[in-house]
């Protein structure tokens, strides 16, 4: 049998923007005159899909493509502005969390709710509620309002609740992500039955383990259009590649001038008459010297830290906090240097950091690191030597 | 205009209004009681007002019964019709979360509240009714499956308007402010404290044209003077249906676009 359950043509979907009343009062003149104009944000642009009898298929996409959107109209929930939906068979749909669930009401309240909106009687609910609740496994939170539940116990009923209906088509949005290890396991064996059976799953999922071992078939969505359709493994390696390029795109560092964010643009360690040097005797004297950069021309705020190579801090602290003004040399630059007279770290590597913050010293936004070895020879432990000395006792007890 | 959802549902709309009927009761220690106590307060503060202080009477054809109880069988379905209103005004916004994620025709909502409140209301009526019996009012106890039959419509009526009120309010947060001063403007504009004989010439014409001033004149024709239907309730029957037909049509336009606004 292939016969289709959805099969979505040309799919739209317009958000009116309502921030202002002014916004709300012209939507709802507009709507109310049949009148397609008002201000608005498309959310998703001519989708189209088929999902037949016992086909899985996930969408996915990062955050605000317009999944979820194209679930709730799966779902009934919200009507396109364009294009055709057509549903057939019974659905149950999780949307987000707490898919239809009341607060206020209790967990056995809200099962026989949502088996009345998918059309049981009363009676009927009532021959499903104890597995329903076995299902769940929450204990006696059962008869608590679902305000007290935590995220998980909602998605724990929901999911009972959506899959005691045996429906011809199960919807869920990003559900599985929520639950304990256990829960989402009973949830992925519970689904692989129900795709054994013959059941058909529309799924929407950041874990693209779930979408292969669950869907034969992804579409992508982004920003709002389908970007590729097929094969769950091929639109995953897909849809990896593209956030692994993403990711390397972004850690590509700025060009060496300009930019709109305070930045340092060199920094290193030197000694007392000026010779630059990586590796410093106990008790010699310190110099950093950095020059900032500072998009605006104002004098921004730094902060430096020094780090044993272990990575266990030592030591930190703002420019401002001294009350120090960098100076500028040249155009939208500032010189500093941080003088450490006899530095009292033990023999050893650390990291100096120094960091460029916004003029107002609220944001951080740029890190450089500058390696330095200290040599000495001592039996002294620690991090640091602090001052001290030994004298005798001022008690006889 | 079908009324195949209203079949296909009627068990969701039974559930809604169950949960709405239990909701009354949970959260408070007393529950229903407030319901009760409160339209008796407001009862004994008129009575004692315009019949003690602005010696309000009742008009003649009214026999044997005193100026609380002539008040009070108009009250009743005021306070149902403003409640019924009010609540099912906020039966939209209320539900978002049900509504943002579940597929139901989002008037079950506005049904369930209007019904659960004439349901509570009713049985207040009926005790309070029982009570003035007992003081020896004359009630006509035969009025009463007449007077129950003239509510069917009001209720239609109720439901109507409560169906306008939610889907604006859904767009415009605005019009539960305004809803409360018009209801207390229209509550003295009703011939509830008043008969309607007493209201001057020139504007009984117009006042007799609203819903809530006929079933209030009705209500107490039924009731106090164990009046017969007439042909005029058909009519006004008629008048709600369209009202609530209209009602419904102008949701039922707007609902696919709660989801957006909610």
């Amino acid at each position: 049998m292939t016969d289709s359950l959805v099969s979505l043509a040309g799919i739209t979907k317009d958000y009116p923007k309502v921030a202002t009343g002014g916004d709300r009062l012209r939507t709802l003149v507009s709507l109310m005159l049949r009148r397609g104009e008002f201000p608005h944000f498309r959310a998703l642009d001519s989708i189209d899909l088929e999902v037949r009898r016992g086909e899985s298929v996930a969408l996915v996409g990062e955050n605000g493509a317009g999944k979820s959107t194209l679930l709730k109209i799966i779902a009934g929930v919200a009507r396109p502005t364009a294009g055709s939906v057509a549903v057939r068979g019974r659905v149950s749909a999780l949307l987000e969390l707490g898919s239809g669930f009341h607060p206020e009401y209790t967990g056995r309240e809200n099962i026989y709710l949502s088996s009345a909106v998918m059309g049981l009687t009363h009676r009927e609910t009532r021959a499903k509620v104890a597995s329903i609740v076995e299902f769940a496994d929450i204990g006696a939170h059962i008869d608590e309002p679902i305000k007290h539940y935590s995220s998980g116990m909602v998605v724990r009923l929901g999911f009972a609740v959506a899959t005691a209906l045996a429906p011809d088509l199960l919807i869920t949005d990003e559900v599985l992500a929520v639950g304990d290890e256990s829960f989402q396991k009973k949830c992925i064996q519970w689904l692989e039955r129900y795709l054994d059976g013959g059941g058909t799953l529309l799924l929407c999922s950041h874990s693209m383990f779930h979408v292969q071992t669950l869907c034969s078939k992804a579409m992508w969505i982004h920003h709002g259009r389908a970007r590729l359709f097929g094969e769950s493994f091929d639109v995953t390696r897909e849809y990896l590649t593209y956030h692994e390029e993403k990711r390397r795109a972004e850690a590509t560092p700025a060009p060496a001038l300009g930019g709109n964010m305070p930045r340092i643009v060199s920094a290193w360690t030197e000694r007392a008459d000026g010779t630059r040097a990586e590796t410093f005797r106990q008790g010699e004297e310190l110099v950093l010297q950095g020059i900032a950069y500072e998009p605006d021309d104002r004098s921004p705020v730094l902060l430096f830290g020094v780090v044993r190579a272990d990575g266990t801090a030592v030591y930190g602290s703002p420019s401002n906090e001294s009350g120090f003004v960098p100076a500028p040399v040249g155009e939208r630059r500032f010189s500093f240097a941080i003088r450490f007279a006899a530095i009292a770290l033990l023999p050893g590597k650390y990291t100096m950091r120094v960091h460029a913050l916004d003029p107002e010293g609220l944001r951080l936004f740029d890190t450089v690191e500058s390696e330095f070895v200290v040599t000495g020879e001592t039996r002294d432990f620690g991090l640091v030597k602090l001052d001290h000395r030994w004298t005798e006792g001022g008690t006889t007890r | 205009m079908s009324a195949a959802p209203l079949m296909r549902h009627r068990w969701l709309l039974y559930e809604l209004t169950r949960r709405e009927l239990a909701n009354r009761y949970a959260g408070s220690v007393s529950g229903l009681a407030w319901t009760f106590v409160q339209p008796i307060a407001q009862l004994a503060i008129y009575a004692f007002v315009f019949s003690q202080i602005f010696r309000a009477g009742v008009p003649a054809h009214y026999p044997g019964v005193t100026y609380t109880a002539f008040v009070a069988v108009a009250l009743w379905p005021w306070i149902m019709f403003s409640e019924g209103a009010q609540r099912g005004m906020a039966a939209v916004s209320g539900n978002a979360g049900l509504i943002r994620k579940v597929a139901l025709p989002a008037e079950l909502l506005v049904y369930s509240t209007v019904i659960a409140c004439y349901a509570i209301q009713l049985a207040g009526f009926v005790i309070v009714l029982t009570v003035l019996l007992a003081f020896g009012e004359n009630i006509h106890v035969a009025g009463l499956p007449r007077a129950l039959l003239l509510l069917v419509p009001y209720l239609l009526f109720a439901t109507g308007v409560g169906l306008v009120l939610a889907a604006l309010q859904t767009f415009l947060k605005d019009v539960e402010h305004g809803v409360g001063i018009v209801l207390n403007i229209v509550f003295y504009a009703t011939p509830i404290l008043y008969p309607l004989t007493l209201v001057p010439e020139a504007w009984r014409g117009a006042l007799a044209m609203s819903p809530l001033a006929y079933f209030s004149e009705r209500m107490r024709q039924v009731l106090l003077a164990g009046a017969p239907l007439e042909a005029g309730d058909a009519l006004a029957a008629l008048g709600c249906l369209a009202i609530f037909a209209a009602g419904l049509w102008m949701f039922r336009r707007l609902a696919p676009y709660f989801e957006d606004f909610l």
